[in-house]
Protein backbone atom coordinates (compact mmCIF):
# COMPACT_ATOMS: atom_id res chain seq x y z
CA UNK A 1 0.00 0.00 0.00
CA UNK A 2 1.25 3.57 -0.91
CA UNK A 3 0.83 7.15 0.66
CA UNK A 4 -1.83 7.43 -1.71
CA UNK A 5 -3.91 4.08 -1.01
CA UNK A 6 -3.56 4.99 2.70
CA UNK A 7 -4.72 8.29 2.23
CA UNK A 8 -7.49 7.28 0.46
CA UNK A 9 -8.57 4.54 2.44
CA UNK A 10 -7.92 7.08 5.53
CA UNK A 11 -10.43 9.14 4.39
CA UNK A 12 -13.14 7.28 5.60
CA UNK A 13 -10.93 7.14 9.15
CA UNK A 14 -13.03 8.53 12.31
CA UNK A 15 -10.59 8.46 15.25
CA UNK A 16 -12.17 6.78 18.46
CA UNK A 17 -15.02 4.76 16.27
CA UNK A 18 -15.26 1.28 15.37
CA UNK A 19 -13.34 2.42 12.02
CA UNK A 20 -10.26 1.68 13.87
CA UNK A 21 -10.97 -2.53 13.63
CA UNK A 22 -11.33 -2.49 9.80
CA UNK A 23 -8.49 -4.12 8.34
CA UNK A 24 -7.76 -1.87 5.36
CA UNK A 25 -7.45 0.75 7.98
CA UNK A 26 -5.47 -1.00 10.55
CA UNK A 27 -2.68 -1.71 7.56
CA UNK A 28 -3.03 2.22 6.39
CA UNK A 29 -2.56 3.15 10.11
CA UNK A 30 0.35 1.29 9.90
CA UNK A 31 1.83 3.20 7.06
CA UNK A 32 1.08 6.38 9.11
CA UNK A 33 3.51 5.32 11.54
CA UNK A 34 6.31 4.84 9.13
CA UNK A 35 5.66 8.22 7.32
CA UNK A 36 5.91 11.06 8.85
CA UNK A 37 4.10 13.25 6.36
CA UNK A 38 1.43 11.07 6.08
CA UNK A 39 0.94 11.53 9.28
CA UNK A 40 0.32 15.24 8.93
CA UNK A 41 -1.62 14.86 6.54
CA UNK A 42 -3.70 12.80 8.50
CA UNK A 43 -3.55 14.95 11.25
CA UNK A 44 -4.90 17.96 9.24
CA UNK A 45 -7.61 15.75 7.73
CA UNK A 46 -8.84 14.58 11.01
CA UNK A 47 -8.73 17.89 12.47
CA UNK A 48 -10.74 19.40 9.54
CA UNK A 49 -13.05 16.01 9.67
CA UNK A 50 -13.94 16.90 13.20
CA UNK A 51 -14.59 20.53 12.41
CA UNK A 52 -17.02 19.44 9.68
CA UNK A 53 -18.74 16.63 12.40
CA UNK A 54 -19.26 19.38 14.78
CA UNK A 55 -20.76 21.77 12.23
CA UNK A 56 -23.06 18.96 10.83
CA UNK A 57 -24.36 18.30 14.47
CA UNK A 58 -25.13 21.88 15.07
CA UNK A 59 -28.51 21.62 13.26
CA UNK A 60 -31.16 22.13 15.84
CA UNK A 61 -34.54 20.62 15.50
CA UNK A 62 -37.23 23.65 15.60
CA UNK A 63 -38.54 24.39 19.33
CA UNK A 64 -41.54 22.02 20.19
CA UNK A 65 -40.96 19.52 17.60
CA UNK A 66 -40.60 16.90 20.62
CA UNK A 67 -43.83 17.73 21.88
CA UNK A 68 -45.64 18.17 18.46
CA UNK A 69 -44.68 14.54 17.67
CA UNK A 70 -45.68 13.28 21.39
CA UNK A 71 -48.92 15.30 21.26
CA UNK A 72 -49.76 14.39 17.67
CA UNK A 73 -49.40 10.48 18.29
CA UNK A 74 -51.63 11.22 21.96
CA UNK A 75 -54.12 12.68 19.50
CA UNK A 76 -53.30 9.11 17.35
CA UNK A 77 -53.88 6.86 20.10
CA UNK A 78 -57.20 8.86 21.18
CA UNK A 79 -58.90 8.66 17.32
CA UNK A 80 -57.62 5.08 17.66
CA UNK A 81 -59.23 4.05 20.71
CA UNK A 82 -62.66 5.39 19.69
CA UNK A 83 -62.38 4.00 16.71
CA UNK A 84 -62.11 0.94 18.69
CA UNK A 85 -64.92 1.71 21.28
CA UNK A 86 -67.24 2.04 18.60
CA UNK A 87 -66.38 -0.85 16.22
CA UNK A 88 -66.77 -3.07 19.84
CA UNK A 89 -70.05 -1.04 20.49
CA UNK A 90 -71.15 -1.66 16.88
CA UNK A 91 -69.83 -5.52 17.12
CA UNK A 92 -71.53 -6.02 19.89
CA UNK A 93 -75.38 -4.18 19.34
CA UNK A 94 -74.82 -7.19 16.22
CA UNK A 95 -74.02 -9.73 18.04
CA UNK A 96 -77.11 -8.99 20.54
CA UNK A 97 -79.40 -8.46 17.45
CA UNK A 98 -78.30 -11.45 16.01
CA UNK A 99 -78.73 -13.60 18.69
CA UNK A 100 -82.22 -11.72 18.98
CA UNK A 101 -82.35 -12.61 15.33
CA UNK A 102 -81.81 -16.61 15.93
CA UNK A 103 -83.83 -16.77 19.00
CA UNK A 104 -87.02 -15.16 18.46
CA UNK A 105 -87.08 -14.63 14.76
CA UNK A 106 -87.23 -18.06 13.45
CA UNK A 107 -89.57 -19.31 16.18
CA UNK A 108 -91.92 -16.76 15.66
CA UNK A 109 -91.62 -16.93 11.74
CA UNK A 110 -92.40 -20.48 11.34
CA UNK A 111 -95.27 -20.07 13.96
CA UNK A 112 -96.43 -17.49 12.08
CA UNK A 113 -95.85 -19.40 8.76
CA UNK A 114 -98.37 -22.56 9.99
CA UNK A 115 -101.19 -20.52 11.24
CA UNK A 116 -100.91 -17.75 8.74
CA UNK A 117 -101.35 -20.62 6.28
CA UNK A 118 -104.08 -22.44 7.86
CA UNK A 119 -106.16 -18.99 8.38
CA UNK A 120 -105.86 -18.53 4.51
CA UNK A 121 -107.09 -21.99 3.32
CA UNK A 122 -109.51 -22.08 6.21
CA UNK A 123 -110.90 -18.90 4.53
CA UNK A 124 -110.76 -20.18 0.82
CA UNK A 125 -112.40 -23.07 2.14
CA UNK A 126 -115.61 -20.74 3.55
CA UNK A 127 -115.13 -18.15 0.86
CA UNK A 128 -117.68 -19.44 -2.68
CA UNK A 129 -114.62 -20.29 -4.42
CA UNK A 130 -115.54 -22.21 -7.68
CA UNK A 131 -113.67 -25.35 -8.48
CA UNK A 132 -111.19 -25.39 -11.43
CA UNK A 133 -113.09 -29.07 -11.74
CA UNK A 134 -116.34 -30.63 -10.98
CA UNK A 135 -115.89 -34.65 -10.63
CA UNK A 136 -116.48 -37.52 -8.19
CA UNK A 137 -113.72 -39.32 -9.81
CA UNK A 138 -110.01 -39.26 -8.28
CA UNK A 139 -108.10 -40.20 -11.48
CA UNK A 140 -109.22 -36.75 -13.41
CA UNK A 141 -108.70 -35.13 -9.99
CA UNK A 142 -104.60 -35.95 -9.61
CA UNK A 143 -104.41 -35.89 -13.21
CA UNK A 144 -105.81 -32.23 -13.66
CA UNK A 145 -103.93 -31.39 -10.34
CA UNK A 146 -100.48 -32.63 -11.78
CA UNK A 147 -101.17 -30.97 -15.54
CA UNK A 148 -101.12 -27.59 -13.03
CA UNK A 149 -98.01 -29.08 -11.20
CA UNK A 150 -99.71 -28.91 -7.80
CA UNK A 151 -99.17 -31.50 -5.74
CA UNK A 152 -101.13 -34.90 -7.25
CA UNK A 153 -99.48 -37.99 -5.91
CA UNK A 154 -101.22 -37.16 -2.21
CA UNK A 155 -101.83 -40.02 -0.03
CA UNK A 156 -105.71 -39.90 1.87
CA UNK A 157 -106.20 -41.67 4.95
CA UNK A 158 -108.44 -44.71 4.44
CA UNK A 159 -111.86 -43.29 5.75
CA UNK A 160 -110.95 -40.35 2.97
CA UNK A 161 -110.59 -42.01 0.29
CA UNK A 162 -114.25 -43.93 1.04
CA UNK A 163 -115.48 -39.93 1.07
CA UNK A 164 -117.30 -38.79 -2.38
CA UNK A 165 -115.05 -36.16 -4.00
CA UNK A 166 -116.74 -33.19 -5.69
CA UNK A 167 -113.93 -31.87 -7.48
CA UNK A 168 -110.70 -29.69 -7.12
CA UNK A 169 -109.18 -26.34 -7.43
CA UNK A 170 -105.55 -25.18 -7.59
CA UNK A 171 -104.33 -21.80 -5.56
CA UNK A 172 -101.17 -20.04 -5.09
CA UNK A 173 -99.31 -19.36 -1.25
CA UNK A 174 -96.38 -17.96 -1.08
CA UNK A 175 -95.86 -18.67 -4.60
CA UNK A 176 -95.79 -22.05 -3.89
CA UNK A 177 -99.14 -24.11 -5.77
CA UNK A 178 -101.95 -25.53 -3.37
CA UNK A 179 -104.37 -28.77 -3.89
CA UNK A 180 -107.54 -28.02 -2.65
CA UNK A 181 -109.60 -31.52 -2.65
CA UNK A 182 -113.41 -30.92 -2.22
CA UNK A 183 -115.54 -33.89 -0.62
CA UNK A 184 -119.16 -33.69 0.39
CA UNK A 185 -119.64 -35.91 3.73
CA UNK A 186 -123.59 -36.51 2.71
CA UNK A 187 -125.19 -34.33 5.46
CA UNK A 188 -127.51 -31.92 3.78
CA UNK A 189 -126.34 -28.95 2.42
CA UNK A 190 -128.00 -25.50 1.78
CA UNK A 191 -128.73 -24.99 -2.03
CA UNK A 192 -125.51 -24.33 -4.20
CA UNK A 193 -123.17 -25.81 -1.70
CA UNK A 194 -121.31 -28.84 -3.25
CA UNK A 195 -118.68 -29.84 -0.39
CA UNK A 196 -118.16 -29.45 3.02
CA UNK A 197 -114.89 -31.47 3.61
CA UNK A 198 -111.88 -29.78 2.29
CA UNK A 199 -108.26 -30.90 1.85
CA UNK A 200 -105.44 -28.95 0.99
CA UNK A 201 -102.16 -30.73 -0.02
CA UNK A 202 -98.66 -28.21 -0.49
CA UNK A 203 -95.08 -29.34 -0.31
CA UNK A 204 -93.97 -29.22 3.25
CA UNK A 205 -91.07 -27.04 2.73
CA UNK A 206 -93.52 -24.15 2.29
CA UNK A 207 -94.33 -24.14 5.51
CA UNK A 208 -91.18 -23.98 7.94
CA UNK A 209 -92.87 -25.34 10.85
CA UNK A 210 -95.05 -27.69 8.97
CA UNK A 211 -96.08 -30.61 11.69
CA UNK A 212 -93.63 -33.39 12.22
CA UNK A 213 -95.40 -36.39 12.20
CA UNK A 214 -98.55 -38.37 10.48
CA UNK A 215 -100.63 -37.81 13.58
CA UNK A 216 -102.85 -34.88 12.63
CA UNK A 217 -102.87 -31.90 14.82
CA UNK A 218 -106.76 -31.02 15.32
CA UNK A 219 -107.21 -27.20 15.70
CA UNK A 220 -110.03 -24.33 15.45
CA UNK A 221 -109.18 -22.37 12.55
CA UNK A 222 -111.89 -19.81 11.82
CA UNK A 223 -115.29 -21.55 11.72
CA UNK A 224 -113.73 -24.28 10.40
CA UNK A 225 -112.46 -27.67 12.57
CA UNK A 226 -108.99 -28.58 10.77
CA UNK A 227 -106.56 -31.56 10.93
CA UNK A 228 -102.89 -30.69 10.42
CA UNK A 229 -100.40 -33.38 9.80
CA UNK A 230 -97.58 -34.47 7.18
CA UNK A 231 -96.65 -37.40 5.24
CA UNK A 232 -93.83 -37.21 2.87
CA UNK A 233 -92.99 -34.41 1.43
CA UNK A 234 -96.56 -33.04 2.15
CA UNK A 235 -98.12 -31.22 4.23
CA UNK A 236 -101.93 -31.83 4.52
CA UNK A 237 -104.58 -29.47 5.96
CA UNK A 238 -108.47 -31.01 6.45
CA UNK A 239 -111.35 -28.84 7.22
CA UNK A 240 -114.91 -29.23 7.86
CA UNK A 241 -117.36 -27.13 9.58
CA UNK A 242 -118.83 -29.78 11.51
CA UNK A 243 -117.01 -30.68 14.79
CA UNK A 244 -113.60 -32.25 16.05
CA UNK A 245 -115.78 -35.69 16.66
CA UNK A 246 -117.01 -35.60 12.75
CA UNK A 247 -113.44 -34.47 11.53
CA UNK A 248 -112.19 -37.37 13.16
CA UNK A 249 -114.03 -39.91 11.31
CA UNK A 250 -112.23 -39.02 8.24
CA UNK A 251 -108.73 -39.61 9.85
CA UNK B 1 -49.96 4.56 29.86
CA UNK B 2 -46.62 2.46 29.74
CA UNK B 3 -46.58 2.23 25.73
CA UNK B 4 -47.05 6.41 25.95
CA UNK B 5 -44.29 6.81 28.24
CA UNK B 6 -42.02 4.36 26.10
CA UNK B 7 -42.60 6.22 23.28
CA UNK B 8 -41.88 9.83 24.93
CA UNK B 9 -38.78 8.34 25.70
CA UNK B 10 -37.85 7.35 22.70
CA UNK B 11 -38.42 10.58 21.14
CA UNK B 12 -37.09 12.00 23.75
CA UNK B 13 -33.45 10.22 22.61
CA UNK B 14 -33.94 9.88 19.05
CA UNK B 15 -36.11 12.94 17.29
CA UNK B 16 -32.68 15.24 17.55
CA UNK B 17 -30.52 12.78 15.89
CA UNK B 18 -33.22 12.08 13.22
CA UNK B 19 -34.16 15.47 12.57
CA UNK B 20 -30.49 16.22 11.81
CA UNK B 21 -30.56 13.07 9.04
CA UNK B 22 -34.03 14.34 7.89
CA UNK B 23 -32.58 17.90 7.35
CA UNK B 24 -29.06 16.72 5.54
CA UNK B 25 -31.64 14.36 3.18
CA UNK B 26 -34.33 17.95 2.76
CA UNK B 27 -32.98 20.85 3.54
CA UNK B 28 -36.19 22.42 4.72
CA UNK B 29 -37.06 22.58 8.20
CA UNK B 30 -40.81 22.14 7.35
CA UNK B 31 -40.10 18.87 5.44
CA UNK B 32 -37.41 17.53 8.02
CA UNK B 33 -39.95 17.73 11.13
CA UNK B 34 -42.27 16.17 8.71
CA UNK B 35 -40.23 13.52 7.87
CA UNK B 36 -38.97 13.01 12.05
CA UNK B 37 -42.69 12.83 12.90
CA UNK B 38 -43.48 10.71 10.04
CA UNK B 39 -40.86 8.04 11.20
CA UNK B 40 -42.56 8.19 14.77
CA UNK B 41 -45.72 7.75 13.52
CA UNK B 42 -44.69 4.64 11.28
CA UNK B 43 -43.19 3.52 14.51
CA UNK B 44 -46.13 3.81 16.94
CA UNK B 45 -47.86 1.10 14.16
CA UNK B 46 -45.19 -1.33 13.30
CA UNK B 47 -41.83 -0.60 15.75
CA UNK B 48 -43.88 -3.38 17.40
CA UNK B 49 -42.58 -5.98 14.88
CA UNK B 50 -39.10 -4.95 16.19
CA UNK B 51 -37.77 -8.33 17.86
CA UNK B 52 -34.39 -6.83 18.68
CA UNK B 53 -34.33 -3.60 20.65
CA UNK B 54 -30.88 -2.88 20.44
CA UNK B 55 -31.83 -2.34 16.39
CA UNK B 56 -34.40 0.93 17.29
CA UNK B 57 -31.69 3.51 16.11
CA UNK B 58 -31.47 1.54 13.02
CA UNK B 59 -34.72 0.63 11.91
CA UNK B 60 -35.56 4.69 12.77
CA UNK B 61 -33.13 5.95 10.48
CA UNK B 62 -33.84 3.37 8.01
CA UNK B 63 -37.71 4.10 8.28
CA UNK B 64 -36.59 7.78 7.70
CA UNK B 65 -34.58 7.37 4.98
CA UNK B 66 -37.53 4.87 3.23
CA UNK B 67 -40.22 7.71 4.05
CA UNK B 68 -37.56 10.18 2.17
CA UNK B 69 -37.44 8.34 -0.48
CA UNK B 70 -41.04 7.59 -0.88
CA UNK B 71 -41.73 11.69 -0.67
CA UNK B 72 -39.13 11.92 -3.16
CA UNK B 73 -40.89 9.91 -5.39
CA UNK B 74 -44.26 11.61 -5.27
CA UNK B 75 -41.89 15.26 -5.09
CA UNK B 76 -40.93 13.89 -8.44
CA UNK B 77 -44.48 13.11 -9.95
CA UNK B 78 -45.63 16.48 -8.60
CA UNK B 79 -42.14 18.44 -8.95
CA UNK B 80 -42.01 22.04 -7.03
CA UNK B 81 -40.47 24.46 -9.64
CA UNK B 82 -40.01 27.23 -7.40
CA UNK B 83 -36.71 25.52 -5.87
CA UNK B 84 -35.29 24.37 -8.85
CA UNK B 85 -35.75 27.42 -10.31
CA UNK B 86 -33.90 29.56 -7.43
CA UNK B 87 -31.57 26.93 -7.40
CA UNK B 88 -29.26 28.56 -10.10
CA UNK B 89 -29.32 31.89 -8.16
CA UNK B 90 -27.95 30.35 -5.03
CA UNK B 91 -24.57 31.88 -4.09
CA UNK B 92 -21.26 29.96 -3.94
CA UNK B 93 -19.79 29.25 -1.19
CA UNK B 94 -16.59 30.40 -0.78
CA UNK B 95 -13.53 28.57 0.49
CA UNK B 96 -13.05 29.00 3.78
CA UNK B 97 -10.85 27.53 6.70
CA UNK B 98 -12.79 24.68 8.35
CA UNK B 99 -12.85 26.21 11.60
CA UNK B 100 -14.37 28.87 10.42
CA UNK B 101 -17.36 26.98 8.71
CA UNK B 102 -20.70 27.15 10.50
CA UNK B 103 -23.57 24.82 9.81
CA UNK B 104 -25.57 26.42 7.31
CA UNK B 105 -22.43 26.13 4.92
CA UNK B 106 -21.64 22.70 5.58
CA UNK B 107 -25.51 22.25 4.80
CA UNK B 108 -25.09 24.34 1.66
CA UNK B 109 -22.19 22.07 0.68
CA UNK B 110 -23.98 18.72 1.70
CA UNK B 111 -26.96 20.22 -0.97
CA UNK B 112 -24.31 20.02 -3.45
CA UNK B 113 -23.10 16.60 -3.67
CA UNK B 114 -24.31 14.31 -5.64
CA UNK B 115 -27.61 13.20 -4.69
CA UNK B 116 -26.44 9.34 -3.97
CA UNK B 117 -23.55 10.53 -1.81
CA UNK B 118 -25.92 12.86 0.53
CA UNK B 119 -27.44 10.47 2.43
CA UNK B 120 -24.16 8.30 3.57
CA UNK B 121 -22.17 11.22 3.57
CA UNK B 122 -24.76 12.79 6.61
CA UNK B 123 -25.18 9.57 8.46
CA UNK B 124 -21.44 9.19 8.83
CA UNK B 125 -20.67 12.73 10.19
CA UNK B 126 -23.96 12.60 12.34
CA UNK B 127 -24.20 9.41 14.11
CA UNK B 128 -20.89 7.65 13.79
CA UNK B 129 -22.83 4.50 12.26
CA UNK B 130 -20.64 2.10 11.47
CA UNK B 131 -20.09 1.33 7.54
CA UNK B 132 -22.15 -1.73 8.24
CA UNK B 133 -25.00 0.52 9.80
CA UNK B 134 -24.89 3.06 7.00
CA UNK B 135 -25.20 0.06 4.42
CA UNK B 136 -28.27 -1.52 6.50
CA UNK B 137 -29.85 1.83 6.77
CA UNK B 138 -29.79 2.71 2.66
CA UNK B 139 -29.76 -0.96 2.08
CA UNK B 140 -27.09 -0.72 0.05
CA UNK B 141 -23.83 -3.17 -0.43
CA UNK B 142 -20.88 -2.70 2.04
CA UNK B 143 -18.55 -2.05 -0.86
CA UNK B 144 -20.80 0.53 -2.26
CA UNK B 145 -21.17 2.46 1.20
CA UNK B 146 -17.66 3.12 1.21
CA UNK B 147 -17.50 3.82 -2.22
CA UNK B 148 -19.97 6.39 -1.85
CA UNK B 149 -18.43 7.80 1.30
CA UNK B 150 -15.34 8.03 -0.23
CA UNK B 151 -16.42 10.28 -2.74
CA UNK B 152 -18.42 12.23 -1.10
CA UNK B 153 -16.46 12.85 1.16
CA UNK B 154 -13.78 14.10 -0.98
CA UNK B 155 -16.61 16.12 -3.16
CA UNK B 156 -17.48 17.92 -0.14
CA UNK B 157 -13.81 18.86 0.90
CA UNK B 158 -13.75 20.05 -3.12
CA UNK B 159 -16.71 22.04 -2.09
CA UNK B 160 -15.91 23.25 0.65
CA UNK B 161 -12.45 24.44 -0.48
CA UNK B 162 -10.39 22.55 1.75
CA UNK B 163 -9.10 19.55 -0.84
CA UNK B 164 -6.30 18.41 1.12
CA UNK B 165 -6.84 14.91 0.05
CA UNK B 166 -4.68 14.33 -2.91
CA UNK B 167 -3.23 18.06 -3.70
CA UNK B 168 -0.25 16.45 -5.42
CA UNK B 169 -1.97 13.33 -7.12
CA UNK B 170 -5.44 13.13 -8.16
CA UNK B 171 -7.19 9.72 -7.06
CA UNK B 172 -8.27 7.16 -9.37
CA UNK B 173 -11.53 7.68 -11.16
CA UNK B 174 -12.83 4.51 -10.64
CA UNK B 175 -13.92 4.61 -6.91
Amino acid sequence: MNRDESKQILLLYRPGTADAEDPQIIEALALVKQDAELARWLEKHCERQAALRAQFRQIAPPAGLKEQIIFEHAADQRRLSARHKLQFALASLALILGALALVWHPHRTSENTLAIYQNQMARVALSPYGMDLITNRPAPIRAYLAQKQAPADFELPAPLQQTSLTGCAVREWRGARVSLICFRTGKPLPPGVASDLWLFVVDRAVVPNAPLGAAPQLAKVNRLMTASWTKGDKLYFLGTDDGAAALQQYL
Amino acid sequence: MADDVEFESLVDRFYAPLYQFAFSLTRAEADASDLTQQTFTVWATKGHQLRDSSKVKTWLFTTLHREFLVSRRRQTRFPHFELDAAEAELPTIPPAPASGLDAAEVLEALTRLDEVFQAPVALFYLQDYSYNEIAEILAVPLGTVKSRLARGIRQLQHLLGHDLAFEENPPPSHL
